[in-house]
């Protein structure tokens, strides 16, 4: 009997585990390869430059200022004769130059680093559990209406929440009681009453007016409606300046590419036969959605948040260099850039490091995720 | 087809109402005050602020607000805060500003990357393709602005050339060749920034579209029928990778207003992205939901004319 099935086992295709074909795929592009590298070497520095630059006494400070020590190019030595001893650059040399105000850049550079870090990771995060949330209603829960009545209950709600902003207290409490006893009368009453005088009434509240779908896909026209830089630049400069209004912005304009993706993947997912399987034993739909259907669905994500990182960054970038950028205390690359375009033909390699920096990163998140997609596309792998 | 362009445009015309509330909303619930704006100014006493709110209805509630100013665009009475110009006048005089740098970018990207794309996808995998592919990756990563210093460093050091605003000044009695050469030299660094990137996209893009075709069942049919390879290559495949390429006409649309925002204030260009970031740094509430409305309208415009498009050019669609 064993004997039969090992010959059976023996017989068939050597079995390799997804993960093992995907890396198989992978390992053949080559610049993919560089740019999982890059990307890791970047994040080890990125972590590094954390540790190193933060705190009451760091080992590199971004933050002092030697003003006799301006402008220097990289490798330059420092002057001892002019400078405190605690004042000295920590590898006794600045690797990268000083910048207007006597500041070590490769200090600025690694402390960038982190900020850039978080920005992209922070801003993608937000954009893909909206967007995930979102294309996983309108692709689940798609075929299921809203009806009148909840339409009537949101206004309720939006108008009670205005006059709460406006100060009005009273009619604020009577709408939300109100809101509040109908969604508790909602759940004790799942069937309308058959009879009555109220029928046709009720029948008229309970019409359906819209699917979540179609309206959840018509969120998304809106929202693409809108210029995106445009609107992240008009919203960053109306919001005080932080670092976190940047990642939320950039996140809460970026979301509608993945929200398409999650939606396409559950509109084929859920006619399959292993979701009907799966609804059939009775397996809650919370359980479907986040054991059986989200790990088949969240590839073309991941490609999308890989390059939505990179896009990150250099929107970032591009901010910091139209002045709404991170504001000063923290160091980022776009505003190092910013800083050192008034200086470019006295001092090239104020643009040139951090140019040069945010194009490799970029690169490499670029090249990493089309690697991604190439081996995650399954019309690619017979070939 | 008639239902169809019917239910669209309603469509469309109910998201373009949902963007003017939205964006009228954010502009509107931001903190701080467009009557704020210069706290310091000592010519700022608050019976000018007053004034002020009360000229440009911001002492009303948002709904009245909201209505005013949308009647005020659709009449063209609009004015800007800044300089009490008219609005719509003032975006027209940009738009004629930003129009040849974009006629110029999208004339250098749908030429370039059609070539490029076609080559790479024939040569797959050859070095010409994989040089292809890794350039179009470096202009996609590259921030633009730090191109466009390196440009400008060579551009100014190399040939001697002027290169930022429109025209150089104090050239205006010169005659016309000197003119014209002083025009394009002021156009030709900004609008070749502005493609970089549409380039290195559409040409990836043209690549994947003619790769796909080339797998098609009558495309090895022709070849091993024994046509010629460029017969092949360019009468069967690049005919119909095409299809795509015409509904993306429509979506170059809404490029018109966009502009680049940082590509013109580098080279102090004074078209719309310029406008409208000055806006921004002004609060000048009209133009910028102005601007913002445009560019709405051309987005859904576009989508519409790629639909159309689409049912013209694809026999398979019919409705």
């Amino acid at each position: 009997m064993t004997n039969n099935q090992e010959t059976l086992e023996g017989l068939l295709a050597p079995k390799r585990t997804r993960i093992q074909e995907f890396w198989l795929l992978f390992k053949k592009n080559r610049l993919a390869i560089l740019g999982l590298v890059f990307f890791v070497l970047f994040f080890l520095i990125a972590l590094a430059g954390l540790f190193l630059t933060s705190g009451h006494d760091p080992v590199f400070n971004p933050a002092l200022i030697r003003l006799q020590e301006k402008l220097l190019p990289p490798l330059s030595t420092p002057n001892p004769n002019t400078l405190r001893p605690d004042e000295h650059p920590t590898l006794g040399f600045y690797l990268f130059g000083t910048d207007n105000l006597g500041r070590d850049v490769f200090a600025r550079m690694l402390q960038g680093a982190w900020v850039s870090l978080t920005v992209g990771f922070v801003a993608v995060g937000i954009s893909l559990v909206v967007g995930i949330f979102m294309g996983g209603i309108a692709g689940y829960f798609g075929q299921n209406h809203i009806r009148v009545h909840h339409i009537l209950a949101t206004c309720l709600l939006i108008a009670g929440a205005v006059f709460a902003v406006l100060g009005h207290v009273y009619p604020a409490a009577l709408l939300v009681a109100g809101v509040a006893l109908y969604i508790l009368g909602m759940l004790r009453t799942k069937q309308p009453h058959k009879n009555g005088p109220l029928t046709s009434w009720l029948a008229l509240f309970r019409m359906e007016a819209v699917s979540i779908d179609t309206l959840i896909m018509r969120i998304v026209d809106i929202m693409l409606c809108f210029p995106s830089f445009f609107l992240i630049l008009t919203v960053v400069a109306l919001l005080p300046a932080s670092m976190y209004n940047i990642m939320i912005v950039i996140g809460l304009t970026s979301w509608m590419g993945s929200t398409r993706f999650v939606r396409a993947e559950f509109l084929s997912l859920r006619e399959q036969d292993f979701v009907t399987a799966a609804r059939a034993l009775g397996v809650r739909n919370l359980r479907i959605i986040f054991r059986h259907m989200m790990p088949n669905a969240v590839a073309p994500v991941l490609v999308s948040a890989t390059i939505g990182i990179a896009t990150a960054i250099l929107t970032e970038a591009g901010l910091s260099f139209l002045g709404f950028g991170v504001p000063p205390p923290h160091a980022t690359w776009g505003n190092i850039l910013s800083d050192g375009k008034r200086f470019i033909f006295d001092a090239p390699w104020l643009t040139f490091i951090p140019g040069i920096t945010i194009l490799l990163v970029v690169l490499s998140f670029n090249l990493f995720g089309e690697g991604l997609r190439d081996a995650l596309n399954p019309k690619l792998r017979e070939r | 087809m008639l239902s169809f362009i019917g239910r669209s445009i309603i469509q469309k015309i109910v998201t373009l109402f949902f963007v003017s509330v939205v964006s009228f909303l954010i502009i509107h619930l931001a903190p701080g005050k467009p009557s704020q704006i210069d706290p310091l100014n000592p010519k700022f006493t608050p019976e000018i602020l007053e004034r002020f709110r009360q000229e440009f209805h911001l002492d009303k509630p948002l709904y009245v607000q909201y209505l005013l100013f949308y009647k005020g665009l659709f009449t063209g009475e609009t004015v800007s805060w800044k300089d009490n110009q008219s609005v719509l006048k003032k975006i027209w005089e940009r738009f004629l500003n930003s129009l040849p740098l974009f006629i110029v970018g999208t004339i250098l990207t749908w030429t370039l990357s059609f070539p490029v794309g076609i080559r790479s996808a024939i040569f797959r995998g050859g070095f010409y393709d994989r040089s292809a592919t890794f350039i179009s990756y470096l202009l996609i990563s590259v921030p633009g602005f730090f191109v466009a210093y390196i440009l400008i460093i060579l551009v100014v050091t190399q040939l001697h050339v002027p290169v930022f605003g429109m025209e150089t000044f104090g050239l205006q009695m010169a005659s016309w060749p000197t003119k014209l050469m002083d025009r394009v030299w002021h156009l030709l660094l900004p609008s070749v920034l502005g493609a970089t990137g549409g380039i290195a996209v559409l040409s990836r893009y043209v690549r994947s579209q003619m790769l796909e075709v080339e797998g098609q069942d009558y495309v090895r049919t022709a070849k091993a029928k024994g046509l010629p390879p460029d017969q092949v290559h360019y009468k069967h495949a690049l005919r119909n990778a095409l299809l795509p390429f015409v509904t993306m006409f429509g979506l170059i649309l809404p490029g018109l207003i966009g502009g680049s925002v940082i590509i013109e204030s580098i080279f102090a260009w004074p078209g719309m992205g310029r406008m409208a970031y000055e806006a921004i740094l002004a609060r000048d509430y009209p133009v910028i939901l102005t601007v913002n409305f445009i560019s709405a309208v051309l987005v859904l415009a576009g989508t519409f004319v790629s639909d159309l498009l689409y049912l013209v050019v694809d026999p398979r669609i019919r409705l």
